[in-house]
C-alpha cells in the first residue's frame, strides 16, 4: 500500500486511522499520551505519508481502509474463522452477565469444546447475537485473562491461552464415590435436595473464602442459603 | 480520552410555575451506556431535550463531548437523537430520507444506512409513513448511526417495539458501539431489560437526580439484608437503610454496605440486581446515592418505612 | 492485555466547516416542491389565461382607439362597447388576484414552520448538524426570493394586459383596485405575505390554524395600507380649482383624488348647505346631495364656494410603488429575522 503516498488523504480516511490508533490502544499498544498525540496526528494528516508515518511500529498496513459499520445483528460469528463456540444469556438466572460469559467458556474449556488456539467470539458479534453492553464482554476477556486462561492479539482477538486442569478419569472416579458417600450420610441425616445443595454451596463458599481465591466471588455472595436453623 | 460526554452543573427547568428539573449535577463519562430511569414526569425527556439543545436551561448548565454547549454546532455535528415517537418525514420515501440527511450533516455513510435498511426489508422507494413502527424506530436508528457520531442519545426508544424488534434495536446500537466507540445515553422505563445494556444508571425523581453511577459500583455497594424483623429497627439505626419490606416475621433491608461489611449475626446478605435497586429508591423519594465526595448527598438513610 | 471498556471515538477537531449552505438547496426543493409545484400552475394558469385574453383585448382596443375622429359620438360608441365588453372581466380579475399575495404567502410560508411543529419533526431537523436557526434561514429566503420572482414576472404580465384600461380612461394606476397588483408592489405584498406566514408558523405551531391567521394579518396590512398609508406617502397636492371651465382637468385625467371639499371665505362648508344652495338650481340638484360635475362645480364657484382637492398627481405611480415596496421588503426582512431569531433563541 504504498503507491500514491503523495496524495491527500479525506476525512474517512482520517477517522479510519484513528479507529485503528484506537484498535491499537485498545490492546494495549499504545501508552494514553502517545494515543492521544498520533491521534491528533491522524486528524490533522495531510497526505498518505502522513497517516502511514503514524503505524510506526505498530503491526498491520499503515493507512487502512475506511472501516464498515458492522452489517446488523444476527451475523454469523466470527466471520472467517468463527470461534468454535457461541454465547448464551441467562437473564434470570441472577449471575451477573459477564460472569456468565466467563462459566460458559471454562465449562466449554472443561468439555473440549474449546482447546488451547482456538478464538473467542469477537466482542461484535457477542454483542450483535446478545444485544449486551460491550464493555461487559471486554470484561469477560479480562477476567480469563486474569486467570490465564486467555490472551488477547492486537488487532486479531481473543484466544484460548491454557486449559484448566484436567482432573485425570481415576481421579474423577475416586471423587465421584466420595461425593456419593456424603450424599448417602446426608440423606441419613434426613437433608432434601435442597438442603444438601444448599450445604454444598455454603461449603464452597468457606473452602474459596479461605483460600483466599476471589474468582468466583462478588460481594455478598449468593444468596441460596436458607437460614440455617 | 475520558471525556465527559454529558456534563451538567446545576441544571434546572421551568415550564411557568412547574419545575421539570431542579439542580441537576452529573457527569456521564464516554464509553458508557447511560440509562436515563424514572417514573414519568420525572424530567427524563426535559433532560435529554436540554443535552440536544431542543431546550435552553432555565439556570445551570450543560456540556456535552467535552465541555460544548450544548446546542452548538459543534455539539449537535457529535450527536446523534433519536426523539420519542422517532419523528420521521412521512411522506418521504426511505431513499430521500437518507438523502436529506446526509445533506444536513457533514459525516454520513451511505453503504452503512442502505446496507442497514436492506437488512430491515426496508424498500428504499416505501414512504417513512408506511413502515411499521418497528421499522421506523430502526429506520430512525440507522439514520442517527449513518452520521457516526460520538453520542447517541435514545429518548424511551423501545416502547413501541415488540420483544424481537426491542432485541434487534438494542443489538444494533451496542454493536455500534462496540465498533465505533459510540457513547449512549437512552432513558426508558424497561428496567428488566437494562441491566444487560446500561453500564451507568441515573434515576430521576420528580426533577431531581436521585443515582447516578457506574452500575458495577452501585451493585457492588448495595446489597440485601434479610433477617428477622424485631431486629429491624434495631439495625436501620446503625446500617444506611435505603429501602425496606417487612413481613410478620422476616424483614428485607435494601443498604450500602461494602463487601467487607459485616452482616449481622442472624441475618443473611444477598447480591442486589438492577432492578430491585432502581425500584427501592424510586419508592424512597428521600434517599439519594451520588457519585463524588465534593457533591455528597450521600444516601440519607430514609426511615424504615412498613 | 485487554482493555477493560471499548474506547471511545477519539477527540475531533472542534472548530468545525459548518455544513455548507448549498445542501440546503435540495431539502428545501424536496420538502417544499408541492407548495412550489402549486404556485407555478396557479400563475402559470393564469399567466395563460392573461395572455390569451390579454392579446383579444389589446386587438379591440387597437381597433376602437383607431377610429377618427375621436371626440365623434360614433367612436365614443366603439369604445363604450370596448369597456362594455371587456371590462367587467377585467375588473374581476383584478379583484381576484388582489387575493394571491395573500394566497401564497399563507399557503406557502405558514407551513415551512409550523408544519415541522405540528408533526414533531422539528425534533429531528433540528438536531442534525446543520443547525437550526440556519436551516430555517436557507428555507424561508430562497423560498421568499422564488415566490416574489415568480409574482413579480407576473404581474409584468398583468400591467400589460390592464393597459388598454388606463389608455380608455377607465381605471388610474393609482386606485387601489389595482395599484399593488402592477410595478413592485404585487412582488413585494407577496414576499410580506410570505414572510408573515412563516412567523405566524412559528408562533401558532399548526398549519391550519397558521395559515388563517396569516390571511387575516394579511388582510389587515393590505387594508391599512390602501385605505391610509398610501395616500400619505408623499404629501398630497392641494389645488382649488380641478375642473376649470373650457378646460381639461387641471389635475390631470389620472390624479387619484384622495378627498375634496367646499369652503367659503375660508371655512369648510358641509354637504347640506351645499345641497340647499343647490336648490336655487333645480335641474343641477338631481336626488339631492352635490353631484359632481363641472356644472354644479361652475354654478357654485359662481355663488362663492371653491373647491379644494387633495390628489396625488399620475405621475408619482413609480415613486409611490417603490416606497410601498421598500417598506415592505423592510418589513418582511425584519419578519424574517425575527422569524429566525426565535428560532435560535431556543438553543442554549
Amino acid at each position: 500500500m504504498s503507491s500514491g503516498q503523495h496524495l491527500r488523504v479525506s476525512d474517512a480516511e482520517r477517522e479510519a486511522a484513528a479507529d485503528q490508533l484506537a484498535e491499537h490502544f485498545a490492546a494495549g499498544l499504545l501508552g494514553q499520551a502517545e494515543f492521544d498525540d498520533r491521534v491528533g496526528r491522524a486528524m490533522s494528516a495531510r497526505t498518505r505519508a502522513d497517516l502511514s508515518g503514524l503505524f510506526a511500529g505498530l503491526p498491520g498496513t499503515g493507512a487502512p481502509a475506511v472501516p464498515e459499520l458492522p452489517r446488523g445483528g444476527g451475523s454469523t460469528p466470527g466471520g472467517g474463522p468463527g470461534s468454535p463456540i457461541e454465547f448464551r444469556l441467562d437473564a434470570a438466572s441472577g449471575v451477573p452477565t459477564y460472569l456468565q460469559l466467563v462459566h460458559q467458556v471454562e465449562h466449554a474449556l472443561r468439555l473440549g469444546y474449546l482447546k488451547p488456539g482456538d478464538q473467542l467470539p469477537k466482542v461484535r458479534d457477542v454483542v450483535a447475537s446478545l444485544a449486551i453492553n460491550p464493555n461487559t464482554v471486554l470484561k469477560a476477556y479480562k477476567e480469563l485473562e486474569v486467570k490465564g486462561l486467555a490472551a488477547g492479539r492486537p488487532g486479531q482477538g481473543t484466544f484460548i491461552q491454557a486449559t484448566l486442569s484436567q482432573v485425570t478419569l481415576p481421579e474423577l472416579a475416586g471423587l465421584h464415590k466420595s461425593l456419593l458417600g456424603w450424599l448417602t450420610t446426608a440423606d441419613a441425616a434426613g437433608l432434601d435436595e435442597d438442603g444438601m445443595v444448599a450445604l454444598f454451596t455454603s461449603a464452597l463458599r468457606d473452602f474459596y473464602k479461605r483460600r483466599g481465591d476471589t474468582g468466583d466471588r462478588r460481594g455478598g455472595a449468593s444468596g441460596e442459603t436458607e437460614g440455617v436453623a | 480520552m475520558s471525556t465527559n460526554v454529558i456534563e451538567a452543573s446545576g441544571l434546572s427547568k421551568r415550564y411557568g410555575s412547574t419545575w421539570a428539573l431542579r439542580e441537576c449535577t452529573l457527569a456521564i463519562a464516554a464509553g458508557h451506556v447511560a440509562a436515563l430511569v424514572g417514573p414519568n414526569g420525572a424530567g427524563k425527556t426535559t433532560l435529554l431535550n436540554l443535552a440536544v439543545g431542543m431546550l435552553a436551561p432555565t439556570a445551570g448548565t450543560i456540556e456535552v463531548l467535552g465541555g460544548r454547549p450544548a446546542g452548538s454546532p459543534a455539539a449537535l455535528d457529535g450527536i446523534a437523537f433519536v426523539a420519542q415517537d422517532t419523528p420521521l418525514y412521512k411522506n418521504l420515501p426511505a431513499a430521500d430520507m437518507l438523502h436529506l440527511t446526509r445533506n444536513l450533516n457533514r459525516r454520513f455513510d451511505q453503504d452503512y444506512a442502505e446496507a442497514r435498511l436492506g437488512e430491515l426489508g426496508i424498500p428504499l422507494n416505501r414512504k417513512t409513513g408506511r413502515l411499521s413502527g418497528g421499522q421506523q424506530a430502526q429506520f430512525a436508528l440507522t439514520l442517527a448511526l449513518a452520521r457516526r457520531p460520538r453520542l447517541l442519545v435514545l429518548d424511551e426508544p423501545v416502547a413501541m417495539l415488540d420483544p424481537v424488534a426491542r432485541h434487534d434495536f438494542m443489538a444494533l446500537v451496542m454493536t455500534a458501539m462496540a465498533a465505533d466507540g459510540v457513547s449512549v445515553v437512552l432513558s426508558s422505563h424497561v428496567l428488566a431489560e437494562l441491566e444487560r445494556v446500561a453500564d451507568y444508571l441515573i434515576l430521576l425523581s420528580r426533577g431531581r437526580v436521585q443515582v447516578a453511577g457506574e452500575v458495577e459500583d452501585l451493585l457492588a455497594s448495595h446489597r440485601v439484608l434479610t433477617g428477622p424483623a424485631a431486629e429491624a429497627d434495631r439495625y436501620a439505626e446503625r446500617l444506611r437503610v435505603v429501602h425496606a419490606r417487612r413481613g410478620e416475621a422476616q424483614a428485607h433491608l435494601l443498604v450500602r454496605a461494602c463487601a467487607g461489611d459485616p452482616v449481622p449475626p442472624g441475618w443473611e446478605a444477598h447480591p442486589v440486581g438492577l432492578e430491585e435497586l432502581a425500584l427501592a429508591y424510586l419508592r424512597e423519594s428521600g434517599a439519594a446515592a451520588l457519585p463524588g465526595p465534593a457533591r455528597s448527598r450521600n444516601a440519607e438513610p430514609s426511615e424504615v418505612t412498613r | 492485555m485487554t482493555a477493560l471498556r471499548v474506547p471511545a471515538r477519539p477527540e475531533q477537531d472542534a472548530s468545525l466547516r459548518p455544513v455548507p449552505w448549498r445542501r440546503m438547496a435540495w431539502v428545501t426543493w424536496r420538502q417544499h416542491r408541492f407548495a412550489l409545484a402549486g404556485v407555478a400552475a396557479l400563475l402559470g394558469a393564469l399567466a395563460v389565461y392573461l395572455w390569451l385574453a390579454g392579446l383579444r383585448v389589446h386587438h379591440a382596443w387597437t381597433a376602437a382607439a383607431a377610429c377618427r375622429p375621436a371626440s365623434s359620438d360614433a367612436c365614443g360608441n366603439l369604445i363604450g362597447g370596448f369597456l362594455a365588453t371587456y371590462w367587467p372581466t377585467a375588473q374581476l380579475i383584478a379583484a381576484l388576484l388582489l387575493t394571491a399575495p395573500a394566497l401564497i404567502g399563507a399557503f406557502v410560508g405558514a407551513p415551512v414552520l409550523a408544519r415541522e411543529l405540528e408533526t414533531g419533526t422539528f425534533r429531528f431537523a433540528w438536531t442534525q448538524g446543520f443547525g437550526r436557526w440556519r436551516w430555517t434561514l436557507a428555507k424561508l429566503v430562497p423560498l421568499a426570493i422564488t415566490v416574489a420572482a415568480a409574482a413579480g414576472v407576473f404581474s409584468v404580465l398583468f400591467s400589460w394586459y390592464f393597459q388598454p384600461f388606463f389608455a380608455a380612461g377607465q381605471q388610474i394606476p393609482l386606485a387601489p383596485a389595482v395599484f399593488g397588483l402592477r410595478g413592485v408592489a404585487f412582488a413585494a405584498w407577496t414576499l410580506a405575505a410570505f414572510a408573515i406566514g412563516g412567523l405566524a408558523g412559528l408562533l401558532i405551531r399548526r398549519v391550519v390554524p397558521a395559515i388563517a391567521a396569516t390571511l387575516a394579518a394579511y388582510t389587515g396590512l393590505a387594508l391599512a395600507a390602501g385605505l391610509y398609508l398610501r395616500q400619505h406617502y408623499l404629501t398630497p397636492l392641494l389645488t382649488s380649482n380641478p375642473n376649470p371651465p373650457g378646460s381639461p382637468w387641471m389635475i390631470g385625467q389620472s390624479a387619484w383624488i384622495v378627498s375634496q371639499w367646499w369652503t367659503k371665505g375660508g371655512k369648510p362648508i358641509s354637504q347640506s348647505v351645499l345641497s340647499q344652495v343647490l336648490q336655487g338650481a333645480p335641474q343641477l340638484a338631481g336626488k339631492g346631495g352635490v353631484p359632481q360635475s363641472p356644472n354644479v362645480t361652475q354654478y357654485l364657484n359662481q355663488h362663492g364656494y371653491t373647491l379644494w382637492t387633495s390628489y396625488q398627481p399620475g405621475s408619482r405611480f413609480w415613486p409611490f410603488q417603490w416606497i410601498e415596496g421598500g417598506w415592505l421588503l423592510a418589513l418582511s426582512v425584519l419578519l424574517i429575522a425575527a422569524t429566525v431569531w426565535l428560532v435560535r433563541r431556543r438553543a442554549a
